[in-house]
């Protein structure tokens, strides 16, 4: 969901306990040590059964940025109602453990994250200085995890039908920018207008949005033969 | 061939499934167009079965579009050669034990 680099300016301050290195102790310290050993099983049910992630943990392996679960992911407590973020500096995915509460939402925050992260592994990409960049890692993002299925978004009582899957792709997109960064709602909007049709039609690595789980049981079988297809043609 | 022959099936299969026809309104606010995968599929049989070279070149030629269609836009980064180099390099701060 966002990039972050310092504090106030890069959207650091969702996250409070990244750059501290303190450890928590007290009687909270019981309370959030369910949460995060919920959050670390939620995360290895994802990486090892959602189609999805496993696409994308395969891409990224082949494209030289192998992940690890305990030094590429981390569960932490986040404020408000933030999910995730993908932290370039140190090449980490943030999952919020007092936010994610269902398996299926770990398995969209987890995908939407490693979009980001593979977008960084195999791009140039200027988290910090490039907006343009930035919207559109999270027009794939939202695109691809799943965020904008209709199943998602009649969750969040957003009822639409025709091509509401993009608008509701748009809308996060904006929305994820406006959260770390400081900029007006019209700027954020022109930017993610600019590289909309670019970036919603770069599917990599699923080949396809995936619509449902189906769709990415489909894009990880091409997936993983990809070698006899490609050379094939 | 590029797919398993079955593969363009169950890919056909699926394109005319009604969930499918109804994520892809959702998506594009139009129906998908399906026939190209029966196509692909019968053509897929016949370099199978007959070593047909028509067959062959039609299946490489709209397989080839497929790879053009997900290709053509311009993109907004550049490509990396290589990974990015601190990927793996040990994080620097003390983290509690919860990661």
């Amino acid at each position: 969901m966002d990039h972050t680099k310092q504090e106030g300016e890069y959207g650091y301050e969702l996250f409070p306990h990244r750059n501290m290195g303190k450890n928590k102790q007290g009687s909270i310290a019981e309370g959030q040590f369910t949460f995060n050993h919920k959050c670390q099983i939620m995360l290895q049910f994802a990486m090892e059964t959602s189609p999805y992630a496993k696409l994308l943990l395969s891409a990224m392996k082949n494209s030289g940025c192998k992940l690890f679960k305990d030094r590429h992911f981390s569960c932490e407590d986040c404020d408000g109602t933030v999910s995730g973020g993908f932290d370039a500096s140190s090449s980490q995915i943030v999952l919020c453990q007092n936010n994610i509460r269902q398996q299926s939402h770990m398995n969209r925050v987890v995908t939407h994250e490693l979009v980001h992260a593979f977008d960084h592994c195999r791009a140039d990409v200027d988290w910090f200085n490039n907006l343009r960049h930035l919207a559109c890692s999270e027009i794939r993002a939202a695109n691809l995890s799943g965020d904008c299925s209709f199943s998602t978004e009649a969750a969040r009582f957003n009822f639409g039908l025709k091509q509401h899957h993009q608008d509701c792709v748009r809308g996060r997109a904006i929305r994820s920018i406006l959260a770390v960064r400081k900029i007006g709602q019209e700027e954020a909007e022109k930017i993610v207008n600019e590289v909309f049709n670019t970036c919603f039609n770069d599917h990599a690595p699923f080949g396809r949005i995936p619509h449902s789980k189906k769709d990415a049981n489909f894009a990880y079988r091409d997936y993983e033969n990809r070698d006899r297809y490609y050379s094939n043609l | 061939p590029p797919r398993a022959c079955d593969d363009y099936w169950s890919e056909f299969r699926h394109c005319k499934s009604l969930w499918n026809r109804f994520h892809h309104y959702y998506t594009h606010g139009t129906s998908p167009s399906c026939q190209q995968w029966k196509e692909d599929y019968r053509n897929c049989r016949e370099w199978e079965k007959r070593k047909s070279t028509e067959a062959k070149e039609a299946l490489q030629r709209s397989e080839r579009n497929r790879v053009a269609e997900q290709t053509k836009f311009t993109p907004v980064w550049k490509l990396r050669q290589y990974p990015p180099r601190d990927w793996n390099m040990p994080l620097n701060q003390d983290k509690p034990q919860d990661s």
